[in-house]
């Protein structure tokens, strides 16, 4: 790859750095996932795999490890808020890797000023959240910082799980099936319609939601070979992802693709590819073909999964996600950059 | 005295019937020795008798040069004379597999005067025969699999010669004397109807059949020489109608071919620079004006003043039109716009199930894929849109010469690739919009090929262009890592300015100021630019002005919906309440959602949602387009600015002064545009549409080149260029070109690559030619 892109001395980080695209990707490549020397545990999944969580293995186990951080505008949105963002991602993550969720900590930073009732009603949240799932939080740090300092509240979460059978992001082989959970791009678009109060024709709703009940019964079913929830960037970032690291090509065919009519258009009168929009409570499933069928089934009946559909195929290549169109064209889903950039000449 | 002589001559002298023109002028003059093929394209003639008649031969050389060898370098070794040869022979190639220096592969050439005269002569053996060629004619680029240029190393390795072909092959005196894609009836490629499925209609006369079919309406799928075309006749719409629903192609204009010049003529004007190069070798598709009334269908080019016509240009084609008396038919390239063109059977039966009625195939294969070349004369001088077929792949002549071998990517759309070495710079043909998996890979291939033509096992230097999103991008990452090239990332109308230098040999040392407009470009600050002066030379570049920034709500969307795009132009410069009502009442047809979006789109400019600001000319052109009614939505690219040039060549011949305020912020200078086409807003009511888009087009050609003119004054430089797709207007050349010359300063065009992106690639190896060390 090219190396010092974003490394330059005169370089300064920009939005899109943290937009789930390629410039996040490089970004963390060239500059966090490099410092370290020691970056895995022996024999584990660690840093340089980039996937959802690390895995440490241990007496025959395989403990998952993740983090992530939450800063959201505005903290509540129709659907979900912070604390559900928070408790649903962190176990997410540790869904897609394969792992039961154990036990959860987290860190909250709140600026001076910052209503306690309001705080009170975020870790209500974060406590719905984790008694739908199971799993307890067993630690925990609250910080405060000087009014101004920071924008009302960041919460970072930590997650431990354990996996009979780690799932990764490279399993991918030609003749899988793609699954999706859901339909896509609900999360962000009701964000940005909550936040700047754009009028669409019907309200939009986060799809914020644990996941850990499907996929356990999913992973009941079996022949999984590779998992992933396209939060930040989108199903383009995720399928790329998945290509890339598998090394093979994903065929998705774009009327198979759960998309509701509002989230669609209200996408296109933004000029917004819906493909790049976040999710919150989704996943890509990778399965053999033999068991895509059981496995979907599994799904549609769960919870968050009635809108499930077989979007896609994996085939030999060399790490492309190709779009067939609705009216029978094929284009190349690229890699998202972290924030849209015209093209067309 | 007796002497020897080795002449060794370097250019495009293989493949075009060179070596037999050698041996008859060695012959003649009682040589003897030989001539032969070099593994790099050139010949080399080896030649030993009287020093008087070497010398007649060497001038003859020049003198009675064959029309389509080109020489680059003739070199005369003279040595003492040895007599090892009883005859004058030409000898089987050299397969060494040497560099290429100087040396040229030939492109298509037309189906010849000859060859004509025998297709159609019942006593010939070439009567009614298709594939018919000479030494002088038919596929080269397309069909040539390797060098040196032998039948072997062509697509013509499945037809051994027969008999009679072969004695023609063989004969020193014969027009087909080492023609290595010569054949006939006799074991030559033919032609087969078919059915979409794959059934046969016909293979005893399957041209005739097919032409009775176009003639009752049917699309009519035909492979020709550099890919498949979907033919359909051309005087009634509802054909027509129906292949644009198939093809989702609901305005973009179709090229037609037709019979003759005379028949051309009946529809179309035809001025004296058109008619040449109609009747050029390389037979392109020359855009000309329609006469008024039309004659044929209106849905050829529905909206615009201009239809594409080309000739002939082979068998094939010259066939279809000896079996009917249609004036024109359709000629459009089969594929998907997001594909690359089809060249084997298999795909056509795949890719136009339900899209073709009947296909006419031939069982030749298509080695390297080649669309029609597009030709407009603007201003009176010809300026490719597209240089593909016939000109392929000869290379433009630099001034400079590079030790780095450098391969330039190019950009997204209407894309070719470059490969510069020593100095010259060979594009690629035409390869489309990189969107696809097809197209990608068509790319990487047609990188390669030249490649392998130039024996370039590994270049020094991969450019691309300065967008991080492209997908030839990718194809740069991939050479650059296969080979350890350096990357070059070339900002886009960098590019455009370093290939206007190159193709008109502008020195190395010297700045140009260049008006580069377009639809948009990856700026250096990350910005969309299209409306740009640039001064600068191969190196570097500054942007001394542009166009007043505009909001461009929904990013790409606004390239697609011009109301979008003037409501971004419009707002601030006259009262929400008005621009609202306005756009509703006159352009909700450049919106796709009605009233709603309007108001989103308010929402979506005052949050600054997905709202870049662009400078770029052709997203204005866009906006004044839906303004005046003239086009709403972009089908096909350039089509809002086409559609408004257009309506300004058949417009009412009114003056109307618009404001042409440029001024200077922060030491750049600003064409104010928002004010512009307020102005406009406010005539729009009381005078003729065309007369307004005529007066907008030299408003915006006015500020241009005040912009230009100040910067080429302040900077004391001499030459001022117009590149861009812009720079196909014709109007806006002439009134940039008038100005320019005015002042006693050099113009420059294009004249050798398209300028718009199609001639990227260029720009882009030159640039990187100096960057990269």
């Amino acid at each position: 790859m090219l190396r010092g892109k974003v490394s330059g001395m005169k370089e300064v980080i920009k939005l899109e750095h943290g937009g789930g695209g390629r410039l996040m990707r490089e970004l963390l490549e060239e500059v966090i996932v490099s410092a370290y020397r020691r970056n895995r545990v022996e024999g584990g999944i660690g840093l340089p795999e980039m996937d959802d969580g690390a895995t440490i293995p241990l007496n025959g186990h395989n403990i998952v490890f993740t983090t992530d951080a939450y800063t959201v505008r505005p903290l509540f949105f129709r659907g979900g808020d912070i604390g559900s963002l928070a408790i649903c991602g962190t176990v997410n993550d540790l869904a897609v890797m394969g792992a039961t969720p154990l036990a959860l900590a987290t860190s909250i930073i709140v600026e001076e000023g910052f209503p306690i009732q309001v705080l009170r009603r975020v870790v209500e949240s974060m406590n719905r959240a984790l008694e739908e799932v199971g799993a307890p939080m067993v630690a925990g740090d609250t910080k405060v910082v000087e009014r101004g300092k920071l924008d009302e509240l960041v919460i970072n979460a930590a997650g431990l799980g354990i996996a009979d059978r780690v799932i990764t992001d490279a399993g991918l082989k030609p003749g899988d099936q793609i699954i999706l959970t859901g339909t896509i791009g609900n999360h962000q678009l009701s964000l940005l319609s909550s936040r700047e109060g754009l009028q669409f024709e019907a309200p939009l709703e986060s799809d914020v939601a644990p996941l850990w009940g499907m996929i356990r019964e999913a992973l009941i079913v079996g022949g999984i070979t590779a998992m992933k929830d396209p939060t930040r960037g989108g199903l383009a970032a995720s399928l790329n992802d998945l290509a890339r690291k598998s090394k093979v090509d994903i065929l998705l065919r774009e009327e198979e693709i759960p998309l509701k009519g509002v989230v669609r258009s209200a996408a296109e009168m933004l000029g917004l590819d819906p493909l790049e929009l976040a999710n919150e409570g989704m996943a890509i499933i990778g399965v053999e073909e033999g068991r895509a069928q059981g496995v979907l089934e599994v799904v549609k009946r769960s919870r968050y999964g009635g809108d499930a559909a077989i979007v896609g195929e994996v085939l030999e290549g060399k790490g492309r996600v190709i779009l067939e169109t609705y009216v029978g064209g094929r284009r190349i889903v690229r890699e998202p950059l972290g924030s849209p950039m015209p093209r067309i000449c | 005295m007796r002497r020897k002589a080795v002449i060794s001559v370097s250019g495009l002298v293989q493949g075009i019937g060179f070596r037999p023109f050698v041996y008859r002028l060695a012959v003649s003059r009682g040589l003897k020795g030989y001539v032969k093929n070099r593994g790099d394209a050139g010949v080399v003639i080896d030649v030993r008798g009287e020093e008087g008649a070497i010398r007649d031969l060497l001038r003859d050389l020049e003198e009675k040069k064959i029309p389509l060898a080109i020489y680059t370098k003739i070199d005369v070794n003279w040595v003492d004379f040895s007599d090892e040869y009883s005859d004058f022979i030409i000898d089987n190639s050299d397969m060494g597999k040497r560099e290429v220096k100087h040396s040229l592969i030939p492109p298509d050439i037309s189906i010849c005067h000859d060859c004509l005269q025998e297709l159609f002569d019942p006593n010939d053996r070439h009567y009614l025969y298709p594939f018919t060629c000479c030494a002088l004619c038919g596929p080269r680029f397309t069909t040539i699999t390797d060098l040196p240029y032998d039948r072997e190393r062509t697509t013509m390795i499945d037809f051994p010669l027969c008999r009679d072909c072969s004695r023609e092959f063989y004969h020193p005196l014969d027009r087909r004397f080492n023609a290595q894609t010569i054949c006939c009836p006799q074991g030559g490629p033919k032609m087969t109807l078919y059915h979409p499925g794959g059934s046969v209609v016909d293979d005893e006369n399957p041209i005739m059949d097919a032409v009775r079919l176009l003639e009752e309406g049917y699309t009519v799928a035909v492979k020709g020489i550099g890919g498949i075309h979907l033919a359909i006749k051309t005087t009634e719409d509802d054909p027509i109608l129906r292949l644009r629903e198939r093809r989702r192609k609901p305005s973009k204009p179709f090229a037609i071919m037709s019979p003759s010049l005379e028949e051309v003529e009946r529809y179309a004007a035809v001025s004296e620079v058109e008619r040449g190069l109609l009747t050029s070798y390389a037979k392109p598709i020359v855009a000309l004006r329609k006469l008024e009334p039309f004659p044929l269908s209106g849905l050829i080019s529905p909206g615009l003043h201009t239809v594409g016509v080309m000739l002939p240009y082979s068998g094939i084609h010259s066939l279809l039109f000896h079996y009917t008396e249609e004036p024109a038919l359709v000629m459009t390239s089969a594929n998907f716009p997001e594909e690359p063109m089809y060249i084997t059977n298999k795909v056509a039966f795949e890719r136009l199930m339900g899209v073709a009625d009947y296909l006419l195939l031939h069982n030749r294969k298509i080695y390297a894929r080649c669309d029609d070349s597009v030709i407009r004369v603007t201003d009176g001088h010809p300026i490719f849109l597209r240089r593909s077929r016939g000109y392929v792949p000869m290379p433009v002549a630099l001034p400079f010469s590079s030790d780095l071998r450098v391969i330039a990517v190019g950009p997204e759309l209407t894309s070719t690739a470059s490969i510069l070495k020593d100095d010259k710079c060979y594009l690629t043909q035409h390869l489309g919009d990189i969107e696809g998996p097809e197209s990608l890979q068509f790319l990487r291939e047609a990188i390669n090929h030249i490649m392998k033509l130039l024996r370039v096992s590994k270049p020094d230097a991969v450019a691309c262009d300065l967008h991080p999103g492209f997908l030839s991008r990718d194809v740069a990452l991939e050479l650059f890592e296969e080979f350890g090239a350096e990357l070059v990332e070339v900002q886009h109308h960098h590019a455009h300015l370093a290939s206007l230098m190159a193709e008109a040999g502008i020195a190395l040392a010297e700045e140009i100021v260049a008006i580069d407009c377009d639809g948009y470009g990856y700026g250096s600050d990350g910005a969309p630019w299209g409306g740009e002066i640039l001064v600068g030379g191969y190196e570097s570049f500054r942007r001394v002005g542009h166009l007043e920034p505009q909001l461009m709500p929904g990013g790409d969307l606004s390239a697609i919906r011009y109301g979008r795009m003037l409501q971004g132009v419009l707002y601030g410069e006259i009262p929400q309440d008005e621009l609202r009502e306005f756009l509703a009442e006159n352009c909700l047809k450049g919106f796709s959602m009605g009233e709603r979006e309007i108001e989103i789109v308010f929402n979506q400019i005052e949050r600054r949602i997905n709202t870049p600001m662009t400078t770029s000319a052709g997203r204005l052109l866009d906006a004044v387009s839906c303004l005046l009614g003239i086009s709403y939505t972009r089908t096909y690219e350039g089509e809002g600015a086409m559609k408004l040039e257009a309506a300004a060549a058949s417009g009412a011949d009114i003056r109307v002064d618009l404001p042409v305020d440029v001024e200077k912020r922060g030491g750049i200078l600003i064409l104010k545009t928002s004010q512009m086409v307020g102005s406009l807003l406010e005539l729009r009511s009381s005078y003729d549409r065309g007369g307004l888009a005529h007066s907008f087009q030299k408003a915006l050609a006015d500020g241009f080149l005040e912009m230009a003119l100040r910067a080429a004054e302040e900077r004391g430089l001499e030459t001022v260029g117009f590149t861009g797709g812009v720079a196909y207007n014709e109007m806006m050349t002439s009134i940039i070109r008038r100005g320019v010359e005015g002042k006693g300063l050099k113009f420059l065009r294009h004249k050798l690559v398209p300028c718009g992106d199609g001639g990227i690639s260029l720009g882009q190896a030159a640039v990187a030619s100096f960057k990269a060390l």
